[in-house]
């Protein structure tokens, strides 16, 4: 008898192979999914999040393309339609630029332009985030994304999340727009901060319920990918002064859980909202008044926003850390806040 | 004997026997020639009726013809299996009929019917019908990468399909053209990019903008086949489109079938047409109208002329009680606006 294969170590394991082992697992069970995108084969993607599909599945189920972003993302929109259900890598989030075309005007449109006839299960996953890439390598986009009616929109932030997310993602009949944040691509299990236990087989995250990740009591910290890690570690060092933050991981940002975060806040009457993406006409403006649309004008003592300001992300750190939101741009606002008590 | 040429590395045209059409017999040819006259003039009606759903308010957003290029679409019909793909343009409307899209359906989606192809959330520009596998876009160019997933999905399953993008000489000059052919031609994919090339992007001669003589001869630098065909004559577009059809279905990888053809109207309806002279207009009307030189044709050939006429005179009845039908049925409800969007569940 064979023994059974050693459950991999899931504090040791990256995040990538964690994504890597939900595509895994889905192209065993369905042999409709297959995946295109660049070095995402012989490489296993840039970040590891394909890694070893290629030997399982063979380079016709996962295929490395020439840097044609325009004819893959388009691509996948032809073979759902012709009934497969393709996963796209864009390397990373800002060359969506090259290809929006088949994106929004395609997958996001034909479910609705064919009269609900022609569903899209399409998964353009995609790394967006800072992590000193400057202006055309950092942005995360999930905002545009969300802005154009027919996607879908996920951003996990833990490894338990980006395993059940992605075979979600593959699951959904509906295009899905799943964005992983570079920074978090580069941490292990043992690195997080919020961690819950990741099942071994084939689990998933619903798409569109958010989750509070930290109770608390004074004010509510609304946000995703990694500013959540960000949030945690900036609630942590307030609770020793006293100040009780309640974190809300988005996980997605279409659809947007605004019930989940309008129950929180009209617990702790104070909303904050953190987001890695422009601070203009983005999540955090719509996020907030979701929730003023639930609670009332008069139903919050204090919303604040802290977001990118509208600018390219600059190169160097000095300037890079002057705009990002990172903890301590996100203590400094919570303590602020917190004053008002 | 009609010419296909296979265009050369060097870009010289070569005369390609094996790929030209050598018809049985007489009454075979005749035969053919009939179905082929009759598909063209129901193509012709069909966008005539289209034409008076607009003058008659039943159509409220913008409309593209194909009137005078009925030879493209009625010289695919023959060489398409229920199992290939065809993903057209702007100006789709022959080319989902020759893929067999229902016509009433088609028409009614057209004309803002409940009844239509896509309940009117589509129009005339974004037909779908998965029955027949057939789809458009109204990006120029954009056709083109979602044939190649067809085309991707048909290798991958060992399917014996063949995708056909359809796209004009202005979507040639995309961006999408060119990575469409790297990956087909690459993989070697049945891929067949059929560019109807009516010489004017909008406003601009093709010969204005573009370094080659034909977009055909640049099949080479993509590893893909080149032909080019007179997309005026039916019979010289139903051989090529077969061969091309033929040579990607046998796994000889993309072919680029070039047809040369002419619009008669406008680039939509209500276009000045600024760039060009009634004269031409009227010139290229009397010269290179593919249904007269089809019944011309017919007509040397020995047919009576009262069948010809008869058989135009048919599909124009047949299309007016079409319309007529159309315009009977409701109109989507306003409740229904939202749907579609996303998965609903039941």
């Amino acid at each position: 008898m064979m023994a059974a294969a050693a459950p991999p170590d899931r504090l040791a394991m990256s995040v990538p192979a964690t994504i890597a082992e939900a595509i895994g697992l889905e192209m065993a069970r369905d042999p409709t999914i297959l995946c295109i995108g660049e070095d995402i084969g012989r490489a296993g993607g840039v970040f590891g999040a394909t890694a070893g599909l290629q030997q399982r599945f063979g380079p016709d189920r996962v295929v490395d393309t020439p840097i044609a972003e325009m004819a893959f993302a388009g691509m996948a929109v032809g073979l759902a339609q012709a009934g497969m259900r393709p996963l796209v890598e864009i390397m990373f989030a800002d060359f969506i630029g090259v290809c929006l075309e088949q994106v929004f005007n395609a997958a996001a449109k034909i479910p609705t332009m064919s009269g609900g006839r022609v569903r899209m299960p399409v998964v353009y996953k995609t790394a967006g985030g800072c992590i000193g890439s400057a202006a055309q390598h950092s942005q995360c986009l999930w905002g545009l994304f969300a802005h154009l009616p027919g996607l879908k929109v996920v951003a996990p932030c833990n490894p338990h999340d980006h395993k059940g997310l992605m075979a979600a993602a593959l699951r959904s009949d509906d295009p899905v727009v799943y964005i992983e944040h570079k920074a978090l691509l580069l941490m292990k299990g043992r690195d997080f901060r919020h961690h819950p236990a990741v099942p071994d087989g084939a689990f998933t995250v619903p798409i569109g319920r958010a989750a509070v990740v930290r109770p608390g009591s004074d004010v509510t910290l609304a946000t995703l990918s990694l500013s959540v890690e960000h949030a945690l570690e900036a609630a942590g060092t307030l609770a020793a002064e006293g100040i009780s933050v309640e974190v809300v991981d988005l996980r997605s940002v279409v659809p947007l859980d605004a019930d989940t975060v309008a129950g929180s806040a009209a617990r702790t009457g104070r909303l904050l909202v953190v987001d890695e993406d422009y601070l203009s006409f983005g999540l955090s403006a719509e996020l907030t008044l979701r929730v003023i649309e639930r609670l009332g004008l008069s139903g919050l003592r204090q919303v604040e926003r802290l977001a990118l300001p509208d600018v390219p992300i600059p190169a160097a750190r000095t300037l890079e850390e002057a705009v990002m939101p990172g903890p301590a741009a996100i203590m400094a606002r919570l303590r602020q806040m917190a004053k008002g008590r | 004997m009609y010419p296909i040429w296979r265009l050369s590395r060097d870009g010289r045209g070569v005369r390609d026997m094996a790929g030209t059409t050598a018809l049985p017999d007489a009454a075979a040819a005749a035969a053919t020639g009939l179905v082929r006259l009759r598909r063209m003039a129901a193509m012709r009606a069909f966008d005539e009726t289209c034409l008076e759903a607009l003058r008659r308010g039943a159509i409220h957003g913008e409309l593209h013809v194909g009137i005078g290029q009925e030879a493209v679409g009625a010289g695919m019909a023959e060489a398409l299996r229920p199992e290939d793909a065809v993903v057209s343009t702007h100006r789709n409307h022959f080319h989902a009929l020759a893929k067999g899209v229902d016509a009433r359906a088609l028409l009614a989606e057209i004309c803002e019917r409940a009844t239509g192809l896509c309940g009117g959330f589509g129009g005339h520009m974004h037909p779908f019908d998965p029955a027949t596998g057939f789809s458009a876009t109204g990006i120029v160019g954009a056709s083109l990468p979602v044939a190649l997933g067809y085309a991707h999905a048909f290798r991958l399953r060992g399917q014996a399909a063949v995708a056909v993008g359809v796209t004009g000489d202005g979507g040639a000059h995309s961006g999408a053209f060119h990575e469409t052919l790297v990956i087909a031609g690459a993989r070697r994919l049945p891929l067949v990019v059929l560019v109807e090339n009516n010489g004017l992007a909008i406003s601009v001669p093709f010969d204005a903008i573009t370094p080659t003589k034909t977009v055909a001869e640049r099949a080479p630098a993509w590893g893909a086949t080149g032909l080019h065909v007179d997309g005026t004559d039916v019979d010289a577009v139903a051989g090529a489109f077969a061969r091309a059809m033929e040579h990607a279905r046998g796994g000889g990888g993309p072919v680029i079938l070039e047809a040369t053809c002419h619009r008669f109207r406008g680039h939509f309806e209500g276009d000045p047409e600024g760039y060009r002279s009634r004269a031409e207009r009227q010139h290229l009307r009397e010269r290179h109208d593919p249904i007269a030189l089809c019944r011309a044709r017919l007509e040397a050939a020995g047919l009576a002329p009262a069948t010809l006429d008869a058989i135009l005179s048919e599909e124009k009845t047949r299309a007016r009680a079409m319309l007529a039908d159309v315009l009977a049925d409701p109109l989507p409800d306003p409740s229904e606006a939202r749907r579609h969007v996303f998965t609903e569940t039941p």
